[in-house]
């Protein structure tokens, strides 16, 4: 009997201890619309996407997914989070694992690469073989094609990289807003009033300097070159060099906030809502930020300055993101249908409409929506302004860069540069011997 | 205990075998086998999580060359044996008073328990939030009281700042840990021997020195131990709070540092395997010195 005992309970122990193991869930920072048990026939879809909590377009994001789930009876389990360094790696991470979501908001970039080159992303033009209107509504020329060429994901706005400023602390500091004609040399005159007021002129944390680095490479190398990578000898190794020059250059007059080298983007911006600093270098997934975080009448959004070699008005906008299918759920007969009606519906003309709306995006539908082109308040009226009244687009170079590659310089070499401890020559050369070509 | 009872107890290895068995399988998948393979993939090149090796580093032993020139490793080893040194002072100091001052108590030693040890309950990266809310450069709440106080602001992650503002939320949460270990270690004292003690006209400064302290002996060099290697390994709060060794690379911990190389955006996944090996090798190292020198004494 003690005997029997004793094997059962060891047998006991050796389930308890099995039972945790299996296939993890996908993880992300945890924003989510609640998973519940799917009534009905109702599939449930692991939904990851970068509409986390600080997403302009989080609210619109929401109310799309309960649309779909009251109509369709289907269910999602959602992991949303801030698209930064950190989420992209976890995000490959979990494909590693065999913690694959069914679908996927994610970059379309060299970021992609893992996804594509290992088969775990479904092609657009496999999915139309099945359902031939996927994806129609869109502009076909503006979908983001992967480094190889194909189609994987569809998007729903474009993005674009602007300067959002505090009206309030401009006018404290008796300076107008930089325009599509101001020049850098004028703009750091501005920064210098800025600075005597007592304000910070621009506000970036240490772990976010991507808008500043496009920005500074653009005006060294212009828009022909930016999205050439740089190489031990080609122009674009010169313009990355002068750029990252032009971030000491910030830096060491005194325009980043006193604690730049330990800040965030998140204090950053605080900084700038709550009228301590003038400029932020963002993009257009802040429009909805500061209009819930700040008074929509305070923040504007104007052009980067520009240089000799690259106007004001020439503005890093594209697409960059989108939603994929991943093989796992198109290999599951029942999540596959789903999916496809998910990923549909949240790219349908009537979501895209209001994102693109709440972003001051460019239009990226076939036919158009009835989004307003004139608003009432300076936040989306400047935004709107700023990108229909670019006389120059290009996409941002970092995302055809591989992620270990941004990380380096971006987390690591450029608070270097800023402080002089590396010179920008070093950081391009030792980013070319290790992720060059 | 009936005579030959005893012999036949140590006769009886067969159920002692099934419940010590799943526990060495459980640890030799999850422990052995993961650790065998690291060593392998250090000498490999892996560039994503889960992918397969791409052929052997050339040369073979290039990570472990790495390790030995990269000033990153020299700046973790450095912090991380700072934070030993405090771990072992502080931690395990505090703690040890404060068993010491509630085991004094008659009322109330319960509730302290309960109070010490709660911290532990919390989440790190819980923790590491709150503490950076608290050192929060703009509108943080001391550097609000210091602003209050007409002191000015401090930038708590600065580098004359960061190493007290991770170690002190780091020995503020695991002081309760060894707090309860030596409270049991005290209780397990006999009080003859504190009657005796009383008996021969010992002093309250006697009692800790001559009979408290040496006969905790062998608990502290537990705690020891447990301290050093969970010093090496600390990661959740340092990471939360100090991200990338900010400031400019000079906060990284050997943990940190590791998560970094292999899923924190870096995708070094064999060099983040050769310093795992790092860690565990110095744990080993340092926790059998440790042993040697504090030896295990019977009383």
């Amino acid at each position: 009997m003690k005997k029997t005992f004793a094997v059962l309970l060891a047998l006991l122990m050796c389930v308890g201890v099995l039972a945790g193991c299996g296939t993890p869930a996908a993880s992300g920072s945890g924003s989510g619309t609640g998973a519940t048990t799917p009534t009905g026939d109702g599939v449930q879809l692991n939904v990851v996407t970068s509409y986390g909590q600080e997403d302009g377009n989080r609210a619109n994001f929401v109310e799309a997914v309960e649309e779909w789930k009251t109509e369709t009876g289907n269910d999602i389990l959602e992991n949303s989070s801030t698209s930064d360094e950190a989420w992209k790696a976890q995000v490959l991470n979990d494909f590693e694992a065999g913690a694959d979501p069914d679908v996927l908001f994610f970059f379309t970039g060299a970021d992609a690469d893992p996804l594509v080159n290992g088969d775990k992303v479904v092609s657009i033009e496999e999915i139309r073989a099945e359902y031939s209107t996927y994806a129609d509504n869109m502009i076909q020329d503006m979908m983001p094609a992967a480094t190889d060429g194909e189609l994987y994901a569809i998007p729903t706005i474009g993005y674009w990289e602007g300067l959002f400023y505090n009206k309030t602390v401009l006018d404290a500091a008796e300076v107008e807003a930089p325009t599509a004609d101001t020049t850098w040399e004028e703009f750091l005159e501005m920064c210098d009033k800025i600075k005597a007021a007592g304000y910070t002129p621009i506000a970036i944390g240490a772990d976010v300097p991507h808008y500043w680095f496009e920005f500074l490479i653009l005006n060294a190398g212009g828009i022909a070159n930016h999205l050439n990578l740089p190489t031990a000898d080609n122009a674009a190794r010169e313009s990355w060099i002068e750029g990252l020059d032009g971030f000491r250059e910030l830096y060491s007059r005194g325009y980043f906030p006193d604690n730049y080298l330990t800040s965030t983007n998140e204090e950053a911006k605080a900084l700038v809502a709550d009228g301590d600093a003038a400029f932020i270098g963002e993009g257009s997934w802040t429009v909805g930020w500061f209009a819930t975080n700040a008074d929509v009448n305070e923040i504007g959004v104007t052009y980067a300055p520009g240089t000799e070699a690259s106007a004001a008005s020439e503005i890093i906008t594209g697409v960059s993101m989108g939603y994929y299918i991943t093989r796992k759920a198109w290999d599951d007969p029942a999540k596959r249908e789903a999916a496809v009606s998910f990923v549909q519906h949240m790219t349908s003309n009537e979501v895209v409409g209001k994102m693109t709306a709440t972003a001051s995006a460019s239009n990226i539908l076939a036919t158009p929506s009835d989004a307003a082109t004139s608003f009432e308040d300076l936040l989306h009226e400047t935004a709107y302004s700023m990108v229909n009244g670019a006389t120059g687009k290009v996409a941002a170079v970092q995302d055809i860069a591989a992620g270990p590659a941004r990380d380096t310089l971006f987390t690591s070499d450029i608070p270097q540069i800023a402080t002089g401890n590396m010179t920008s020559e070093e950081a391009v050369d030792n980013w070319i011997a290790a992720f060059g070509a | 205990m009936k005579k030959g009872q005893s012999s036949m107890i140590h006769k009886k290895k067969g159920p002692l075998m099934l419940f010590l068995v799943p526990a060495f399988v459980f640890l030799a998948v999850y422990l052995f086998y993961p650790f065998v393979l690291n060593v392998i993939n250090s000498f490999q090149n892996i560039v994503g999580l889960g992918q397969a090796a791409s052929g052997l580093n050339a040369p073979w032993y290039l990570n472990y060359q790495l390790l030995a020139t990269d000033p990153i490793i020299h700046t973790s080893l450095k912090n991380t044996l700072l934070m030993m040194l405090c771990t072992i002072v502080f931690q395990v100091g505090i703690a040890l008073v404060l068993s010491l001052l509630v085991d004094s108590i008659k009322i109330g030693g319960q509730f302290f328990r309960t109070v010490y040890f709660f911290p532990i309950v919390i989440s790190a990266t819980a923790l590491g939030l709150m503490f950076n809310l608290i050192f929060l450069y703009n509108g943080g709440l001391v550097n609000s009281l210091f602003e209050g106080m007409g002191l000015g602001v401090v930038d708590w992650k600065d580098q004359s700042h960061w190493f007290f503002t991770m170690a002190s939320p780091v020995m503020w949460q695991y002081v309760g840990f060894y707090f309860v270990i030596i409270v049991t270690g005290l209780n397990n004292i006999s009080p003859d021997i504190y009657e005796a003690a009383t008996i021969d006209g010992a002093s309250a400064w006697q009692v800790v020195f001559r009979i408290k302290l040496p006969l905790l002996h062998n608990t502290l060099t537990t705690c020891l131990v447990l301290a050093i290697t969970g010093a090496l390994k600390v990661f959740d709060l340092p990471w939360t709070m100090f991200p990338n060794g900010v400031p400019l690379d000079s906060s990284w911990l050997t943990g940190t540092y590791m998560y970094k190389q292999t899923m924190g955006g870096a995708q070094n996944i064999d060099y983040g395997s050769t310093i795992s090996i790092m860690i565990v090798v110095l744990g080993v190292v340092v926790s059998q010195i440790a042993n040697a020198v504090f030896k295990e004494k019977d009383y």
